[in-house]
Parts: structure tokens; C-alpha cells; sequence
């Protein structure tokens, strides 16, 4: 009982400090519009004397009370039996906790605001109508006497439904089975035999590409724009998979060479500041070329280095190309803060690329080219060789390694991909700037990368969908757009640090190294 | 290795390059070093005592911020790279200090407008230290309780990729939360920055900053704090022992669960403090507020040898120093003052990897 008072105290304090910090940061408010998109709403009838957003917004408030109750009510670690009380005592120690912690801060924002203080001053999301809406409209002794009560009888369903479905056990029970016949369902014959046939597999690789390059002709304008900014993404994902995912060097300044692609293909093309206006077929290659060039020039004194050294000068010297191209220095050379315009787009048979569909496709093929050319690498000996650099260097060199040119050549090759990525991206864009190429494009490279499966060319791909198409999707949430890529980092580590779709030899390497499949378990915090 | 013939003689042609590139660069340093003070002086005495005082100031802040990471590096071997954005919550907890006080009325005889801060200037900075430093320790508790203790013994890029979620998740809660306008640091009016001491060197009047002195003087405090702690007390051992090997500490009773929440805290705390120095000194908040200052701190940390923490400080005012005097002394632009800053770390992990007075790491600790 004890025990069951103190987890339903730290869910109650938990949970209350999310909800607090969710009317803090405006997404209670949100929460009612997007609830609103959801149900089709927007314009109903008040019900109950609320109108439909507050009445969407106690929606969501009364599930995160739910969500509360039950994670408050669930069983502790060594309760064999399982009455009724501690559940719903749980729930509701839970909820009061919360409805305390919530409503106070509720009476305490509504008075501020009846006496007019400014508190968007100091908290933006502290508007009078989000407040009197977080309010119900009423009071605030009204308002925060409905939060508490609502935290409070949801609390108390939460510990009813925990104890209905039978706590913890259900949860660890549903997710042993849901393994169970996962891992069935790959043992059959017939989905071997289709796993393992090669031409199957090949059609269904097949099937899959002609899907994706239909998708653009159905697709409008602004996805065909996001569809090939995920696109230049997958490209930099697999230059970056070589670099990180296979040879183990982790380059934060990845970015670096990105930005010699996109600023070739613009200086060479575009009529400022150099009026050369070369043909979009001779920069690209020109464009790869010194990208690859770079990445040889830096590598080879800085790949002596080891581990999070390497990362760090890499980050740096990122962050030099950066500066230098915002600088005044070289604004006669590449145009400075303010980047050039007009860069050149391609023509074929005299036709040009002009359309964002014409783009699409040319980003697939080049996608196509470089999974093609990091497939051949992976199983060739220089992959071998990669990956075993990667998992341990001193026995790679016993094996007859060269490390130091693998290395090197890791390096121009994922240099070289940036920078075909960054030439069709400045060109796509016909434009190209310093603000395209700041440190936080290449975290997003890194991240796509680990989130989606370090090594595994399908995990990558995966990596770009979900961290550069998924924000695009969720579009309603806007600001919140950041905040929540930022938590689905850490919590896909937590959960899946072998990635979305792990290599198996990474995923091996994961568990060994963790001695369980998910280290998130809550046995392995105490 | 007298059988491994051929490695031996690649290391030693990359060791012929690098003392050339070394000399060149030498060559080069001393060449401008002659221009500029003897050749052809751009900047009187009076400049460059001003570049100084800038550099040990902002030196001094990276160098608290340096040490936060060397602590964690130095248990944990990984770059926790949000500390920059725990700098952010102290910093802003210093803010919200001062204007609170700045709410409370103090009316006094001779001015009835006064308020706490301009009344009791010397207890708003202690308490805007104080709960600078509180609140980012708790930050740095619970960055390291949900991000990364889940995540002890997985594979090293693992926990550097939910450092880097955690970093962009407290910069855009922090956005939400205050906006994306830079606020003013209102400090009392004694320490209005660009107020000083006049000092006359060279004809002309340099200015020694109240609010630099505070700063220096709070970070060499700290310092001296942190190096009591670490070296004197039982907690600072069990932290040495940690970093030293954790399996063996385990078995000699340590709770290395422990040790390494409560070099989150103190190296929270350290960031919180540096960051109500920084609000202090420059004078703007806002959520970005501590990116540059924490990639810059890491590279310090690096300069130094990460790990160590004399090497941390010394860094730190290494860093600061390069930063204001390099442009000067390079006659290159002000914009590219982190160009030489990144420079200069590149080549001093060129020619002595392990920074300035960093030991030598084994592989198994790399």
C-alpha cells in the first residue's frame, strides 16, 4: 500500500508538471483545435455550456488524466495479488495530486489576470484567452475547482481501468505475444520463401519504385516540394550512413560539404556575383568533384583523431564554412549574408527543368544512383573493411587495413554525395544562402541517420521519411513541430537505439552491448 | 615495433609534414606577431589592454561552462550537449530574479521610486546566483535521469543523439515558453554595464567593467570551489574513482548511480551560474542564448584536454583570449573571430592531440 502511495504520488507530481507545462507552452489551447480538425466540430453547438474548442480541450485533459490514473495505479514491482484497492487508491492519489498541482496554478494565472498583469511578458503563451479558456470560461475559483475535480474522477477511471485490464501484467503480457506472433509470422515457410527469394524480392522492390515515382503526378505543388526535400535528405542520409553508419567516424560538420555542392552549382550557374552561367550538367559533376576534394583535404589530417575529437573538429570546421559564407569577407566572391540568386536549372534536350515535378524525379534518380553505389560499396571489400574499422580498429589494421586510407575514402565518398545533394538543392531552390547550411542541418543528417538505422540503406531511407516528411504532416502542430522532433529523439533512443529499421549486424551489436533489447525498461533505472 | 616496418615509416612522413606545416604556422604567428606590435602597429597599448579585459572575461565564463563538460566527459566519456541549453534555463532564472525584484517597491526617505533590486543590489545578485544555479542543476538532474541514464552501456552514438534531441527539445521549450524576443537583463543600476573602473594606459582611459570584474572573480571562486570538491571531499573521490572505472568502483561501494546524478548537478549548477554571468555581462536572454557559448565551452574543454579539469579552465581563457586577440593579431575581420577559434583547436588536436594538458587517453577510454 505503501509502495503503491508513493508511485501514485510521483505519477500524480509528473503528470501534473507535463499538464502545467502544456498550458505554459499554449498546446492546451491547440490541443481543442486539433481535436476540433479531428472530430469536425469546430462550428457545433455548445454542449454542456461549453463551447466545442474548451470542450475538445477537456478531452484532452481528462485523457491525460487518464493516461495519469493508470500509470499512478499500476502494480508495483513486488505485489503478487491483485485487489481492488490499491488500484483505485492509486488512481486516485494520482489524480488528486495532479487536479491539486494543475489547479492551483490555474486559480493563481486567473487571478493574476483579472488584476491585468502583463504575464505574455515573461511566458508567451500567457494570453487572457488562452487563459480563459484553460478557465472554462468561468472563474478562477470556478476554473480550477472543474481542473481539479476532472483530474481527480479521471485519476480515478485510470485506476479503474487498470485494474480492468489487469495492470502491468496486460501490458507485458500484450507485448510478449504481439513478439510472439510477429516472430511466428516471420518463421513461416511461405514469408521465408518470399523473404528469401531473390526475384520476389526484386519484384517487390520493383512494385515499390514504380509506386514512388507515381507519386508525384498525384501530388500538389507544396508535397512535391517537401516530397523532394526528404529526397535530398535520403541523399545525405546514405553519404552520411558511409561515413558514420559504415566506417564509425561521426562528422557533425557534414553540413560542410553540403554547402560546397550547393555554392559551386550557384556561383557556376547563377548571373551574380560572377556571371559565369555554365550548364547545370558540367556544375554538378564539378560540384561532386570538389566536395570530394574537401572532404580528402580535411580528412587527412584530422581522421587520425578518434571518436568524439573527430566529431568536434568536424563541428568546427561546419561551422567555418558557415561563418565564412555569412561574413562580409567573401561577399564579392559568393554573395555573403545575403546568398545568390537565380542559380541555373537543368535542361534536357533542350526542355528545362522548371516544374517541382521535373525536380522530384531527378532527385530520385540521383537517390536511385547513390543506393545503387552504397549497395556495391556495402558488400564489397572496402565495406567489409568499413565495418571493420568501424567495430575495432586496432584489429582491422592487424587484419591489413589500411585504416588511414579507408578512412579517407569514406570520408570523399560521403563528401561527395553531400555535395551532390547540396547541387541539386541549390539549384531546386535557385537560390543559396547561408542560412541553408547551419549546424543544425547537419544534426538532422546525423539524426536521420541513427534514428533510422545506422548501415542499413533502407533504415535511412526510412530515417528521412519519418524526421523530414513527418513534421511536414503535422503541419496543425506548427510551433510544437520542433519541440516534439526533439523528444521523439530521445525517446526513439530510449525505446529503438538500434534505429527504426536496424541492420542486423547494429542491432546484434546494440544488444550485446546493453544486455537487453529495450534499456527504456523500467527495471533498469532502479 | 621493430617488425612493423612500413606503419613506422608512414608515421614518420606524417610527422615530417607536421613539423613543416608546424613551422610554417609557427612562421607565420611570429611574422604577424612582428607586423603588428613593431612593424607596423595597428593598435595602440591602450586597444589591446582592451582586447585582454575582454578575453579573460568571456574566457572566464567559457572556462566555468568548459568545466561542466569535462565533468561529464570525464565520467560518462560523452559530449553532453545540452549543457549549453541548461546554461539557457539558469540564465533565465537569474532574469526572473531580477525582475522580480525589480516588482518589489523599497521606498526609502530620500527616494520613494526605489525598488529591492537598486535597494539591496548585493542580495539580487546572490539570490539570481542561487537560483540560477538551482534551477539548472534540477535541469541537469533531470536531463540526465530521462535522457541518458536509460541509456548507460549502449553503443557511444546513442546517448550523443538523445543529448542532441534533449538540446533541441529544452531550446524550443524555452521558446515557448518566453518567446523569441531577446530580453534585457536589467540589472542593478551599480553594475550598468560599460560602468567601471577608468584605468589610464596610453594616453587614453580603458574601462575595467564592474560586471567583468564580478564575473572573473565568481568564475576563479567557483573554480576554487569546484577543485575543493573534487579533490578533498568523499564525493569529489568517488567521482575520480568513477571516472577511473566504474566496475571497480562499483565493488568498492560507490554508487555509481549516484556519482554520476551528482555530476550532473554540480555541472548544472556550474552552467546555471555561468549563465546569469553571461545575462550579467552581455546583458540579452533568449532561448538560443547558450548554443554558441556551449559549442564554444566544448571546444575549450577539448583545448585543454577533455576530462581534466585544470585543462577545462585553461582552455576556457585560451579560447577567450584567441577569440579577442586573434583577429587583431591576424589582421583579419571581427566576423571571423570563431573561424580562428575553430582553427585554432584543429591544429592544436593536430599537433598535440590530447590538448593542452590533457593525459594521454587510451583507446579504451576514446
Amino acid at each position: 500500500m505503501k509502495k503503491q502511495l508513493r508511485l501514485a504520488l510521483n505519477a500524480g507530481i509528473t503528470f501534473g508538471i507535463v499538464t502545467i507545462f502544456l498550458f505554459l507552452i499554449g498546446f492546451t489551447g491547440t490541443s481543442g483545435a486539433l481535436l476540433a480538425d479531428l472530430f469536425g466540430n469546430k462550428n457545433a453547438k455548445p454542449f454542456l455550456g461549453l463551447a466545442p474548442l474548451m470542450l475538445n480541450m477537456l478531452i484532452f485533459l481528462a485523457l491525460i488524466g487518464v493516461w495519469a490514473g493508470t500509470y499512478g495505479s499500476r502494480k508495483s514491482k513486488d505485489q503478487k495479488e491483485d485487489p481492488w484497492a490499491p488500484a483505485l487508491l492509486g488512481g486516485l492519489t494520482t489524480g488528486l495530486i495532479q487536479g491539486l498541482m494543475v489547479g492551483l496554478v490555474a486559480l493563481l494565472v486567473g487571478t493574476l489576470m483579472l488584476r491585468h498583469v502583463p504575464m505574455n511578458m515573461y511566458l508567451a503563451a500567457l494570453l487572457p484567452p488562452a487563459i480563459k479558456q484553460f478557465l472554462f470560461g468561468g472563474s478562477p475559483i470556478q476554473g480550477a475547482l472543474i481542473q481539479f475535480a476532472l483530474f481527480t474522477v479521471t485519476g480515478l477511471l485510470g485506476g479503474l481501468l487498470s485494474r480492468g485490464i489487469g495492470r502491468s501484467e496486460w501490458r507485458a503480457r500484450s507485448s510478449v505475444q504481439w513478439k510472439n506472433s510477429w516472430g511466428g509470422f516471420n518463421q513461416q515457410t511461405f514469408v521465408k520463401q518470399i523473404r528469401g527469394n531473390r526475384y520476389t524480392r526484386y519484384g517487390i522492390y520493383g512494385v515499390l519504385l514504380v509506386l514512388v515515382f507515381l507519386v508525384p503526378l498525384v501530388a500538389g505543388k507544396y508535397w512535391n516540394y517537401t516530397i523532394g526535400t526528404v529526397g535530398i535528405y535520403v541523399l545525405l542520409g546514405l553519404g552520411l550512413n558511409i561515413v558514420v553508419g559504415l566506417a564509425g567516424l561521426l562528422d557533425l560538420g557534414y553540413v560542410a560539404f553540403f554547402a560546397i555542392g550547393a555554392y559551386t552549382m550557384a556561383l557556376l550557374t547563377a548571373p551574380l556575383p560572377h556571371h559565369l552561367l555554365w550548364n547545370f550538367w558540367i556544375a554538378l559533376p564539378i560540384g561532386v568533384v570538389l566536395a570530394a576534394l574537401t572532404g580528402l583535404l580535411l580528412g587527412a589530417p584530422v581522421l587520425r583523431m578518434r571518436g568524439d575529437y573527430l566529431a568536434i573538429v568536424t563541428l568546427g570546421f561546419g561551422e567555418i564554412i558557415h561563418i565564412l559564407s555569412t561574413s562580409d569577407v567573401l561577399t564579392s566572391f559568393s554573395g555573403g549574408p545575403r546568398g545568390v540568386p537565380a542559380v541555373g536549372g537543368p535542361t534536357l534536350f533542350g526542355k528545362p527543368f522548371n516544374s517541382a515535378i521535373d525536380f522530384v524525379y531527378l532527385i530520385f534518380l540521383a537517390a536511385l544512383l547513390i543506393i545503387f553505389v552504397t549497395n556495391r560499396l556495402q558488400n564489397s571489400r572496402v565495406g567489409r573493411a568499413w565495418e571493420a574499422m568501424r567495430e575495432d580498429e586496432t584489429v582491422s589494421r592487424a587484419m591489413g587495413i589500411n585504416t588511414l586510407s579507408q578512412k579517407l575514402l569514406a570520408f570523399a565518398i560521403g563528401a561527395a554525395f553531400a555535395g551532390l545533394g547540396g547541387a541539386l538543392f541549390a539549384s531546386r531552390n535557385q537560390f543559396t544562402g547561408p542560412e541553408d547550411f547551419v549546424l543544425m542541418v547537419s544534426i538532422n543528417v546525423v539524426a536521420v541517420v541513427i534514428v533510422g538505422g545506422m548501415g542499413n540503406i533502407p533504415g535511412v531511407i526510412a530515417g528521412a521519411l519519418v524526421l523530414k516528411g513527418l513534421p511536414e504532416v503535422l503541419r496543425e502542430l506548427q510551433n510544437y513541430r520542433v519541440l516534439v522532433f526533439g523528444a521523439l529523439l530521445v525517446v526513439m533512443m530510449l525505446w529503438r537505439p538500434a534505429g527504426i529499421i536496424p541492420s542486423s549486424r547494429r542491432k546484434m551489436e546494440v544488444e550485446k552491448d546493453t544486455g537487453v533489447t529495450e534499456p527504456a525498461k523500467e527495471g533498469s533505472e532502479k | 615495433m621493430p617488425n612493423a616496418k612500413s606503419p613506422a615509416r608512414r608515421v614518420s612522413t606524417y610527422k615530417i609534414v607536421q613539423t613543416i606545416l608546424g613551422i610554417v604556422f609557427a612562421g607565420y604567428l611570429l611574422w604577424r606577431f612582428y607586423v603588428v606590435f613593431i612593424g607596423s602597429p595597428t593598435y595602440g597599448p591602450d586597444t589591446w589592454a582592451r582586447f585582454i579585459i575582454s578575453g579573460v572575461i568571456l574566457g572566464s565564463v567559457y572556462a566555468v561552462i568548459a568545466i561542466g563538460y569535462t565533468l561529464v566527459y570525464g565520467i560518462l566519456r560523452m559530449i553532453n550537449f545540452a549543457h549549453g541549453d541548461i546554461m539557457m534555463v539558469g540564465a533565465f532564472g537569474g532574469y526572473f530574479v531580477f525582475e522580480a525584484f525589480k516588482a518589489i517597491p523599497a521606498p526609502t526617505q530620500t527616494n520613494p521610486n526605489l525598488n529591492l533590486l537598486n535597494a539591496n543590489p548585493t542580495l539580487a545578485v546572490i539570490v539570481a546566483f542561487i537560483v540560477g544555479a538551482s534551477v539548472a542543476a534540477l535541469g541537469g538532474y533531470f536531463l540526465e535521469k530521462i535522457a541518458y541514464r536509460p541509456l548507460r552501456g549502449a553503443p557511444r552514438l546513442v546517448p550523443l543523439i538523445s543529448a542532441i534531441g534533449a538540446s533541441i527539445f529544452l531550446e524550443n521549450a524555452g521558446q515557448l515558453l518566453f518567446g523569441t524576443q531577446r530580453r534585457d537583463f536589467s540589472n542593478p543600476t551599480i553594475l550598468t554595464r560599460g560602468n567601471g573602473w577608468n584605468l589610464h594606459i596610453g594616453g587614453s582611459t580603458v574601462i575595467l567593467t564592474y560586471t567583468g570584474v564580478l564575473t572573473v572573480v565568481l568564475s576563479i571562486l567557483l573554480m576554487l570551489g569546484l577543485f575543493w570538491l573534487v579533490m578533498r571531499t568523499r564525493l569529489g573521490r568517488s567521482m575520480r574513482a568513477v571516472s577511473e572505472n566504474k566496475q571497480v568502483a562499483a565493488l568498492m561501494g560507490i554508487d555509481v548511480d549516484g556519482v554520476i546524478s551528482r555530476t550532473f548537478i554540480i555541472s548544472g549548477a556550474l552552467a546555471g551560474a555561468a549563465g546569469v554571468m553571461w545575462g550579467i555581462h552581455l546583458g540579452l536572454v533568449y532561448y538560443y542564448v547558450g548554443f554558441l557559448p556551449g559549442i564554444k565551452a566544448f571546444t575549450a574543454a577539448v583545448l585543454g584536454g577533455i576530462g581534466s579539469i585544470p585543462g577545462a579552465m585553461l582552455g576556457g581563457l585560451f579560447l577567450g583570449l584567441v577569440e579577442s586577440l586573434g583577429p587583431g593579431i591576424l589582421g583579419m575581420s571581427y566576423q571571423l573571430a570563431d573561424v580562428i577559434a575553430f582553427g585554432i583547436l584543429v591544429l592544436v588536436l593536430m599537433f598535440r592531440p590530447t590538448g593542452i594538458v590533457g593525459e594521454v587517453l587510451t583507446e579504451e577510454k576514446v
